[in-house]
């Protein structure tokens, strides 16, 4: 009973959740008079196909989806290595002005990020990186949240697992290497997805300090796609669907790992 | 593979150095400034860089009247102007009619669906990935179909609308407050948010929805299930244990997503910005802090004045995450 | 230590990035490229690729450095962009802007007086060839806020086109497109009366708002005083209030394309764009030019007409001796008559100069079709936007005037009045 009426409310719930994406589905595939019908229907009558390839010539969309998927990668990555490291730090050693500093990382959550364009617009082309992948990279290889949950993980360990490595004369950087990186791992996966979510999805940043086309990125690319298209919403729905696929995969390869536990019990002060 | 082994090697090897030669041998290394400092390089050099001096930088900025880089030092001047314009209250207003409508409705309506989710036992990863979708979709192409589904001509929205027999509706070009639509002009139409601005709050609950899911599963898993069994053995109803066991456990997974809602809510710009473009179109009835500074830093040029603005708003996310701290141990409890 | 030194490395990092606040304005630039002259467009897909193909010929053509093209987003990003590179010092050869943008790049002092290079006795424009120019594509770049100064050329034009669908007017019994605006209003009243649609979707759009008032008799600015409260402005207002109280018309979504989509389905008969999406139309309409036409913009008194002229310019930039010339030398080519021909040709945007319509090919391209040849005859009336410094903050203050006309909340008559206020004030604290 109480189990029927959970499968009713989130059955419900998802569809509401998903028909956007079954819309946008279904109006990529769409003909052109079609997608402009206003139908409620939100599938094809005859699904288009050919619209897929009709997309994928109209921008060098192979371009941006590597441009994308590598600085998204990169980025991921980066921001493990160095939320492990100070997270790992703030948790487990004491030093003055400990608080004052995990102060100042956490107000950088806190800026407004449109802010903080021109200023570091500013440092980007100074480092000569303005149309370089480490100007889509570099600034986005440390974040505050992905220290913070690295932190947050290490004071939920149990202090004897440290204790006893360090009895066995395991120093803190030895110790971090073959026992702690493994025993947070699932927020390290967590901190990756985060990490590459935002750079994979962000606009602003890459329209402002790239601009030579081999420099494009997915979401610019779609964003030009919109200023072009015009009307022709189909094929921007099938773009728009297109850019989500690696999203998705991303996320149910790593999705075990939200279920461990990686966020909700290391939420203490 | 033999690559992979020797890299390991030396890489332990140089850790045990580190250690040693930061760490000292004396125990525990608690004492370790210097391992510290090495451990905290790469992030705080980074967030130096591209995270607080940004701030430093935007306070400085703030001080100055600039147009277009251009203009003198005015002492507190933008922040005087900010404070006697009413552009600049009415965008607070709708800041916080955003952060009062979407974080306790994402974070009640997230709690229905993970509450819903541990209670099954068929397709729980289906449905947690399709609740995660719209996370994982950029704002932009997001609202691309929302824009579509709510066009006032065509759109499903006043398809649902007219089908059902009701009056259609502006949605997104429309100004006037949601009580006001609803109640058929009962209420003035400048009370309360826009329906503009509701939809673009629908917009960004739908959005954040599969965020907070995942947190409160990931709470919800660690709480112990004999805790709730034994309540039931006490023969306490569903919303009895919900509201007696389950929730006072689940306090801290609460507390961080009240805030990390309310530091995003504050910033809230893609969904604004793709939905409604500038805000002009609704007549500043979706024009939230930012922006507002948005338009005056770029668009007008105002650098001094936007920065002015930023900092405000810097300081309003403090004091508020201080505030929530501080009332945080009233009703947090940690396990 | 380490805290103080992370605050320490912070404030010098916020005092080095964080916008000298008061840049000379004397000093050059960097140029963004030093072996290319970088141009930053909107233009895409075919329209660009053929701009690639005029780049790589004058490239050929000629010794200097080689121009690059680099598509940079929309006005506004390309706006935002340039901002953001005036103040780290490092900027593209040249770049497309309206005329509000370029005041404002102006007002950094980033950007080159081109009377120099056109009055030169090589590679200049002698009086012939200026003449041969519209006087409306030319004027708005002098800029009267520098000493009336060239600093921007003109690069692609248009100017605003009733469009309309004809088998919406044929429903409805109606014989032709309307020339006045006061045969525009009855025809929509019929079309509502015939067909139970509205005849117009609105895009809210300060140009277009413009373009009304000229056509309608009056003007935006005289002698550094807006009109918004004079007889023309107040007429276009309770034009707009007029088709809303009638539910003549409706406002789509902004910037978005929804009129088109909804005149190609036959749920309007009229929109009000730019001449520069014909093309955009013409997939939308599948083709059936019988079905549809471009118009002169409906006309208060048809002995003077007026509409307006939309198109950005080419801005030069201060990056130094060699990539501004290389830059100028691309403006020439380019507003050259064999290439505008071309470029007419292909993208529906509007030959600047008068000797182009000699060229047969150009006949023939307006023989084929009527609509074709409608925006060239209004050129010669087009006027322009003011280019004063402020403007660009101004129009946002129109659109949201327009807004509340749209959505009856105020009435024409207060919204004008109100505007004219803000819009007097924003100008006064912008030429400050």
């Amino acid at each position: 009973m109480k189990r029927a009426l959970a499968y009713m409310v989130l059955t419900l719930g998802a569809l509401l959740v998903i028909y956007p994406f079954i819309w946008m589905v279904g109006t990529a595939f769409k003909t052109l008079p079609e997608s402009m019908g206003g139908s409620l229907n939100p599938l094809p009558q005859a699904w288009q196909w050919g619209n897929l390839s009709a997309t994928l010539q109209a921008a060098p969309f192979g371009r941006y989806f590597f441009n994308s998927m590598l600085v998204g990668i990169t980025v991921g990555l980066c921001v493990v290595l160095t939320s492990l490291l100070a997270g790992y730090a703030f948790a487990r050693f004491s030093f003055r002005g400990r608080g004052v500093l995990f102060g100042l990382v956490l107000a950088t959550m806190m800026v407004p990020f449109e802010i903080t364009f021109i200023p570091n617009f500013v440092v980007i082309t100074r480092l000569g990186w303005y149309n370089s992948y480490a100007a889509l990279i570099v600034p986005w290889c440390a974040n505050a949240f992905g220290i913070f949950l690295v932190r947050q993980a290490f004071l939920s360990l149990p202090e004897a697992y440290y204790d006893a490595a360090v009895l066995d004369g395991c120093g803190p950087l030895r110790f971090l290497r073959h026992i702690g990186a493994s025993m947070v791992k699932p927020t390290l996966v967590t901190v990756f997805l985060f990490a590459f979510l935002g750079s994979y999805n962000a606009l602003l940043w890459p329209l402002v300090v790239t601009s030579d086309p081999s420099m494009g990125v997915v979401q610019v690319g779609l964003a030009s796609f919109v200023l072009d298209s015009g009307v022709r919403l189909n094929l921007l729905m099938c773009a728009s669907a297109f850019v989500i696929v690696p999203s998705i995969l991303l996320f149910l390869v790593t999705q075990r790992y939200f279920a461990t536990g990686a966020l909700g019990s290391g939420l203490k002060e | 593979m033999s690559l992979w082994v020797g890299f390991s090697d030396g890489l332990d090897r140089v850790l045990a150095w580190a250690d040693g030669h930061l760490v000292g041998r004396s125990g525990r290394p608690e004492g370790g400034r210097r391992a510290a400092l090495c451990l905290l390089a790469p992030a705080l050099l980074l967030l130096g860089v591209f995270g607080v001096a940004p701030i430093v930088s935007t306070v400085l900025l703030s001080l100055f009247d600039l147009r277009y880089g251009n203009g003198a030092f005015a002492g507190l001047g933008n922040y005087q102007e900010a404070l006697q314009s009413s552009a600049f209250w009415n965008s607070v207003r709708v800041t916080a009619w955003y952060l009062v409508g979407v974080v306790p409705t994402t974070i009640g309506l997230g709690f229905v669906v993970a509450w819903g989710l541990m209670h099954v036992t068929q397709g729980r990863t289906l449905f947690r990935t399709l609740y995660f979708l719209p996370y994982i979709t950029s704002a932009y192409a997001a609202a691309l179909v929302w824009r579509a589904l709510l066009n006032p001509q065509g759109g499903l929205a006043n398809g649902l609308l007219e089908w059902i027999g009701l009056p259609t509706q502006q949605w997104l070009l429309e100004p006037r407050g949601l009580l006001h639509v609803v109640t058929g002009g009962a209420v003035a139409a400048d009370v309360g948010p826009s329906l503009a601005l509701c939809c673009v709050m629908a917009f960004d609950i739908w959005h954040g929805l599969g965020f907070t899911v995942v947190i409160l599963l990931a709470g919800l898993s660690a709480i112990p299930q004999e805790l709730e069994d034994a309540a039931r053995i006490d023969g306490a109803g569903v919303l009895q244990v919900i509201r007696h066991v389950t929730l006072p456990l689940l306090t801290p997974t609460l507390y961080f997503l009240l805030l990390i809602g309310t530091i995003s809510g504050f910033q809230a710009f893609n969904s604004f910005y793709a939905l409604t473009q500038s805000g002009g179109n609704t007549l500043g009835t979706t024009e939230n802090l930012v922006i507002y500074l948005f338009a005056n830093f770029y668009d007008n040029g105002r650098w001094g004045y936007g920065a002015a603005i930023a900092t405000l708003l810097l300081v309003a996310i403090i004091a508020l995450a201080l505030v929530q701290a501080r009332f945080a141990r009233r009703w947090v409890h940690y396990s | 230590m380490l805290t103080r030194s992370f605050i320490g490395l912070s404030l010098l990092g916020g005092l080095i990035a964080g916008c000298n606040p008061t840049p000379s304005s004397s000093g050059d630039f960097q140029p963004l490229s030093t072996d290319q002259v970088v141009f930053w467009d909107r233009q895409t897909t075919e329209t660009a690729q053929l701009l690639q193909r005029i780049t790589d010929e004058f490239n050929d053509s000629q010794e200097g450095l080689p121009v690059r093209i680099e598509t940079t987003g929309n006005y506004g990003e390309i706006y935002r962009k340039v901002m953001a590179s005036i103040q780290a010092r490092q900027l593209p050869a040249m770049a497309v802007s309206y005329e509000s943008m370029t005041a404002q790049y102006a007002a950094s002092g980033a950007v080159v007086p081109l009377d120099g290079f056109v009055s030169a006795a090589s590679g200049g424009l002698s009086p012939e060839e200026l003449a041969d120019f519209f006087p409306a594509v030319l004027e708005s770049n002098y800029y009267s806020d520098y000493d009336g100064q060239l600093l921007s050329f003109p690069f692609s034009k248009s100017v605003l086109m009733l469009y309309a669908n004809h088998r919406v007017l044929r429903a409805a019994g109606i014989e032709a497109p309307p020339k006045t605006w006061e045969e525009f209003l009855q025809q929509c009243r019929t079309i509502r009366e015939k067909t139970g649609k509205p005849a117009y979707a609105i895009s809210v759009d300060c140009s277009t708002i413009s373009g009304m008032i000229f056509s309608m008799g009056g003007e935006l600015v005289v002698d550094g005083v807006f009109q918004y409260d004079q007889p023309a402005a107040r007429q276009a207002f309770g034009l707009l209030e007029t088709l809303m109280e009638e539910e003549l018309a409706y406002q789509i979504q902004a910037r978005t394309f929804d009129d088109e989509v909804a005149f190609a389905r036959d749920d309007v008969a009229f929109t009000i764009r730019t001449s520069a999406g014909s093309a955009n139309m013409a997939v939308a309409m599948g083709g059936k030019n019988d079905d549809w036409s471009m118009n002169p913009l409906p006309q208060q008194n048809l002995d003077r007409p007026a509409t307006i002229l939309f198109g950005p310019n080419i801005t030069i930039f201060k990056t130094g001796a060699e990539q501004e010339r290389v830059a100028w030398a691309f403006t020439r080519h380019f507003t050259s008559v064999p290439v505008m021909t071309e470029w007419a040709l292909a993208t529906g945007y509007l030959p600047i100069r008068k000797s182009v319509a000699n060229d047969p090919r150009m006949q023939a391209y307006w023989d084929a079709w009527p609509s074709n040849k409608v925006p060239y005859e209004c050129l010669a009336f087009a006027k322009t936007e003011p280019n004063l410094r402020g403007w660009q903050e101004i129009r946002s203050l129109v659109e949201k005037a327009e807004s509340a006309v749209l959505a009856g909340l105020k009435s024409a008559e207060a919204a004008t009045t109100e505007l004219q206020v803000e819009a007097q004030a924003t100008l006064a604290r912008a030429q400050q």
